[in-house]
């Protein structure tokens, strides 16, 4: 045969073999698998990149450049090239003064239109705080001041505010300023003007302590170029910031929901890879037959090899094609649903999910069926003629050596990572191995225990070893799967919400003078307030590390400028809360401590220091210096008031210092800390409480994505049950017209086929809970970093979940056995 | 493909009318059993003349069915030799006899063996497209109108009664005008009057056709149609 003929030949069997269902469930496991494939890329890719825009709110820009000097002009020249977005704003401290001539410190923030370019900055008046009034820019000759500063100088709606050479009048409240958290600690009151307003005010000078930021926004691509551009092409004096280097908080929420959105692809891929592999052995072994026929009358074993590799290439691209429809419908419902909870259209998804959908669909096709197809061209041609000639290649280590290939490169289309893939696939096969050998253990010690009512059942799974422990494996899988999604899902997404406790500060107060510090926790305690600690912070600059001055140790001027940073260190004897030591030893609490430093670890990694090295900080002129004694853990999502550097009392205690608290309250916020700054001259009470929300939020909805991701998951799951129980159809039907034929009732064969289905559901119950426990404990500890909960319920939903799912599942799916006239049955198996 | 099975094509479309078409010495089978090595065929020869049908009997288990496969090349003996069409098939591997076989040889199965994916003309057309021959469907049709169903060509092979479906197989195996046809209980499966309308069937076509036939069965009547007979019997084959 010539290869147009073959093609003819294969098109006209493949016809046959739609219209007969033959391909029914594999057909099924692909399309399965190509839509969840290319429904979760889409939606992963168009979520991770609408939750990569709710993380530049933070920002307010995709991009940021700043610098304590003027920005050079070929920036913008290169962002417009670029055909960004783009605004500047300029920060500096300076004074205002209200009517009263009352006078307030406070930072002021220039901004030019289009400011924020990402997130939205939420305005009132000053008479009506709850009531929405947005503008888009301060009108030249106005400010927008913060509840901090109107509480302050008791300022109304249209008041007028000194600031420089220039008056102001007062026109909103900034009730929210979207990247006001990228700097907690900027204490002072916020005053928004127009950037053209700044040179009236004759505000800055040469030498004045301005920073000056250039914001960009735009696509993905731009964006890197820009900051490729940036970091080799501008001073290093500029820092240069991208939504990566969000704030902690942000930027773990984020990394986390991908990583449940990337393993809840992967373990659909996984399930999907499943079930094709259960129907392509069942495609192959129905073919033996025919090969045989064919091979009888001539055909040579590649031409039966091609002629059924084509078939399998054809339901390739029919269920590619048809899975990429579906999937882009799935994900066009899904991100619909999604959009209301999003404030922004989300972005367009790329063209990759499709290409790695249908590259997983041929993968895994090819991998798992490439050993049986080649089994089937190789059939023993005796077989028609003798059927006890099974002449099928029984040696298993090719067809799994394979297998594993094929589910290794299917797992990394989807993860991407080479490593994480290789464990997926090493854990999985361990799985798999442990569900049969255990299984097989299992069904012998049930047949051990059953009663004479179940034998029929029990001597079923053991007749068909074979294709038992292949149907408890699939079944084990699939119920993991579901237990997984079903509980530790619920349970691991629950502990990440813990992680922000409800008893998390939302607000900060800095700046308490040491003579203050009694009389305000006198006035918090009467507000009702807890408070955690009030700690004292000391402002210093890293001078020397073991007597080395650091300046000189910083090889570019971009680590020198972080050498100049100003560091927040505290003294304490007890350890602060939110942290455990890692490395070392804490001091003694009792106050009788050497002076000491405790460093949080990931700044000691970060700068290769070591326990028993010396540090030396300037501290308003005078240099302290004590040996690091410890490293600390700390957990910089407690929200709680925390510290790379402490020291202890010894090291500290005399240096100036002023105090910081942290704690939370339930009433409004400017009503509580309303007489605070008048009462407390100096004080900064600061509300964290919208940052947190935006967190909490970013969280619920990266849960919402990951649960709806799931949904494809279960789809998968059941395919791999369906694909499971129709493996062993062919067989039951014939058996049970046997032992209709030999006057068992349609009841009995029901019960044995129900009991059957139901002994093989709770055995794969009792194993998949087990291994999901076991999955759940390591997701959790490894990478999702949060506690684990044994969870009981795991094991009773297990069992009997898989008894009665699976009887259920498997009575539907075997009808055929109970409505095939046996004499039908008996002809087509002579 | 490749030289030898070039030279079995062309050795095979100018069968030497002296020598016979099909023939086997010395043919032994041996298989390991649980009670160690058994010995199904012991030394057999045989040889099937151009257009002679012989006919082999005997009990079930007998080994019938094993000695059809060796001489048609779907199994190969222990030891001994088959001659098929002038090739000796022991020179041959397993796609050589398959191309050997492939337009040339037919055969006639117990249970049919019609594929199911494809129709009835799709069946009858199968050996002609597997040795390129031209107008393959316009051959089959006619095949399948002397079979008298040419009105079910395009039903599949399970909505055909059994009787039906083996006058398809008898289309099938007779369309490429093989000089050569194997039988293996072809009424074994269908009621006597079906059966004796399908050994008619089979028997004018071969007439008409002249092709050797080697069929096996246990049905006595049905072994005294062909020209001579064997009994299988211990391994061994006598005369009847």
């Amino acid at each position: 045969m010539n290869f147009p003929q073959q093609l003819r030949f294969a098109g006209r069997a493949f016809k046959r073999d739609v219209k007969a269902g033959e391909l029914r469930v594999l057909a099924l496991a692909l399309i399965i698998a190509v839509a969840s494939v290319t429904a979760v890329g889409f939606f992963t890719d168009r979520i991770g990149r609408a939750m990569e825009r709710q993380a530049a709110d933070i920002l307010a820009a995709d991009l940021l450049a700043t610098s304590g000097l003027a920005l050079p002009e070929s920036i913008a020249t290169r962002a417009i090239e670029l055909g960004l977005d783009t605004a500047r704003h300029t920060r500096f401290p300076s004074v205002v003064v209200n009517q009263d001539d009352e006078s307030q410190l406070v930072a002021v923030k220039a901004v030019t239109s289009g400011y924020p370019l990402r997130g939205a900055l939420k305005l009132t008046t000053l008479d009506a705080p709850t009531e929405p009034a947005p503008l888009d820019t301060p009108a030249l000759g106005t400010v927008w001041i913060d509840v901090q500063l109107k509480n302050i100088l008791a300022i109304d709606q249209g008041d007028t505010l000194t600031l420089g050479a220039k008056d102001f009048i007062v026109e909103r409240l900034i009730q929210y300023e979207p990247d006001r958290g990228e700097n907690v600690f900027e204490i002072a009151p916020r005053v928004m003007l127009n950037m053209d307003d700044l040179e009236a005010s004759q505000l800055l000078g040469p030498g004045s302590r301005a920073r000056f930021t250039f914001l960009m926004a735009g696509e993905v691509s731009p964006i890197d170029s820009m900051k490729d551009w940036l970091e080799s092409n501008v001073a290093s004096e500029v820092r240069v910031q991208s939504v990566r280097d969000g704030s902690p908080q942000l930027q773990r929420a984020l990394t986390r929901a991908q990583r449940f959105l990337g393993l809840a692809s992967v373990v659909t891929v996984l399930l999907a890879g499943a079930a094709i592999a259960l129907a392509v052995r069942q495609f192959s072994l129905h073919q033996a037959d025919a090969s045989a026929v064919l091979r009888t009358l001539g055909a040579t074993r590649t031409e039966v090899v091609i002629w059924l590799v084509l078939r399998l290439a054809m339901i390739v691209v029919l269920a590619s094609v048809i899975g990429i429809v579906v999937g882009w419908f799935a994900q066009l419902v899904l991100a619909k649903l999604l959009q209301t909870w999003f404030s922004m259209v989300l972005p367009a998804p790329g063209i990759w999910a499709p290409v790695i959908g249908t590259l997983t669909a041929l993968i895994a096709v090819a991998g798992f069926g490439l050993m049986p197809v080649l089994r089937a061209g190789r059939v023993a041609v005796m077989r028609v003629l003798q059927r006890d000639y099974s002449g099928l290649d029984t040696s298993v280590v090719m067809t799994t050596l394979i297998g594993v290939i094929a589910t290794y490169f299917v797992v990394l289309l989807q993860s991407r990572d080479w490593l994480l893939s290789a464990i997926v696939v090493a854990g999985v096969v361990a799985m798999l191995g442990v569900f049969a050998l255990f299984g097989r253990i299992i069904i012998k010690a049930v047949r051990a225990v059953a009663g004479a009512r179940y034998r029929l059942s029990v001597a079923g799974l053991q007749r068909r070893a074979g294709s038992s422990v292949v149907q408890l494996a699939a079944f084990a899988m699939g119920i993991m799967a579901l237990l997984l999604i079903a509980i530790v899902r619920v349970d691991v997404l629950e502990a990440w919400e813990r992680d922000i406790p409800p008893d998390a500060p939302n607000v900060f107060v800095v700046n308490i003078q040491p003579d203050q510090v009694d009389g305000f926790k006198q006035r918090l305690d009467n507000q009702n307030i807890k408070v955690a600690g009030v700690f004292p912070m000391v402002r210093a600059r890293l001078a020397a590390h073991n007597g080395e001055a650091t300046l000189a140790d910083e090889q570019n001027e971009r680590q020198q400028r972080r050498a100049r940073r100003e560091y927040n260190l505290t003294y304490s004897n007890d350890l602060p809360i939110a942290g455990e030591i890692v490395e070392g030893e804490w001091w003694a609490t009792d106050g009788t401590a050497e002076p000491g430093w405790s460093i949080e670890e990931e700044w000691a990694a970060h700068r290769g220091y070591a326990i028993g090295d010396t540090l030396t900080f300037k501290i308003a002129g005078v240099d302290v210096t004590a040996p690091i004694m410890s490293f600390r853990k700390v957990d910089w999502e407690s929200f709680q008031v925390n510290f790379f550097v402490v020291g202890s009392p010894a090291t500290l205690v005399d240096m100036p210092a002023t105090f910081v608290s942290s704690f939370k309250i339930d009433s409004d916020f400017s009503t509580t800390t309303g007489g605070w700054a008048r009462e407390f001259p100096g004080i900064a009470a600061l509300d964290i409480g919208a940052i947190m929300n935006r967190v909490k939020t970013l969280m619920d909805r990266a849960s919402l994505a990951v649960e709806y991701v799931f949904l494809f998951t279960v789809l998968a799951g059941i395919c791999v049950l369906l694909a499971a129980v129709q493996s062993s159809q062919g067989e039951r039907i014939r058996e049970s017209a046997l032992l209709r034929a030999l006057g068992a009732s349609h009841h009995q064969i029901k019960h044995a086929v129900v009991a059957e289905f139901a002994i093989l559901g709770a055995i794969a119950g009792l194993l998949a809970a087990f291994f999901a426990t076991v999955v759940a404990w390591a997701l959790s500890r490894f990478v999702f970093e949060l506690p684990y909960e044994f969870n009981g319920w795991l094991w009773i939903i297990g069992v009997l979940g898989g008894a009665v799912g699976i009887s259920i599942a498997g009575y539907f799916a075997t009808r055929r056995v109970l409505t095939t006239p046996p004499v039908v049955a008996l002809r087509n198996t002579a | 493909m490749n030289n030898s099975t070039q030279s079995a094509d062309s050795a095979a479309a100018q069968p030497l009318a002296d020598t016979p078409v099909l023939s086997g010495s010395q043919i032994e089978k041996s298989i390991s059993g649980p009670s160690g090595l058994l010995t199904i065929l012991h030394s057999l020869d045989i040889a099937v003349d151009n257009s002679e049908a012989i006919a082999i009997v005997g009990p079930s288990g007998s080994g019938k069915s094993t000695l059809l496969g060796i001489l048609a090349g779907l199994d190969t003996p222990t030891s001994g030799s088959v001659h098929m069409l002038g090739e000796n098939l022991n020179d041959l591997d397993e796609d050589q006899r398959a191309r050997l076989r492939a337009g040339k040889v037919g055969f006639v199965f117990q249970s049919f063996q019609l594929l199911p994916g494809l129709n009835a003309l799709e069946n009858v057309m199968l050996p002609l497209e597997l040795s390129n021959t031209p107008d393959a469907s316009d051959r089959a049709m006619t095949m399948l109108d002397q079979v008298g169903l040419a009105d079910r060509a395009t039903h599949q092979p399970l909505q055909l009664s059994g009787g039906e479906q083996q006058r398809v197989a008898v289309a099938r195996a007779f369309v490429s005008n093989p000089a050569l046809l194997f039988a293996d209980e072809p009424t074994g499966n269908l009621d006597s009057g079906t059966g004796h309308k399908i050994s008619d069937l089979m028997f004018s076509l071969r007439e008409q056709l002249g092709s050797a036939l080697v069929l096996v069965t246990h049905d006595e009547t049905l072994a005294m149609r062909c020209d001579r007979r064997l009994r299988m019997g211990d391994g061994k084959l006598t005369s009847v």
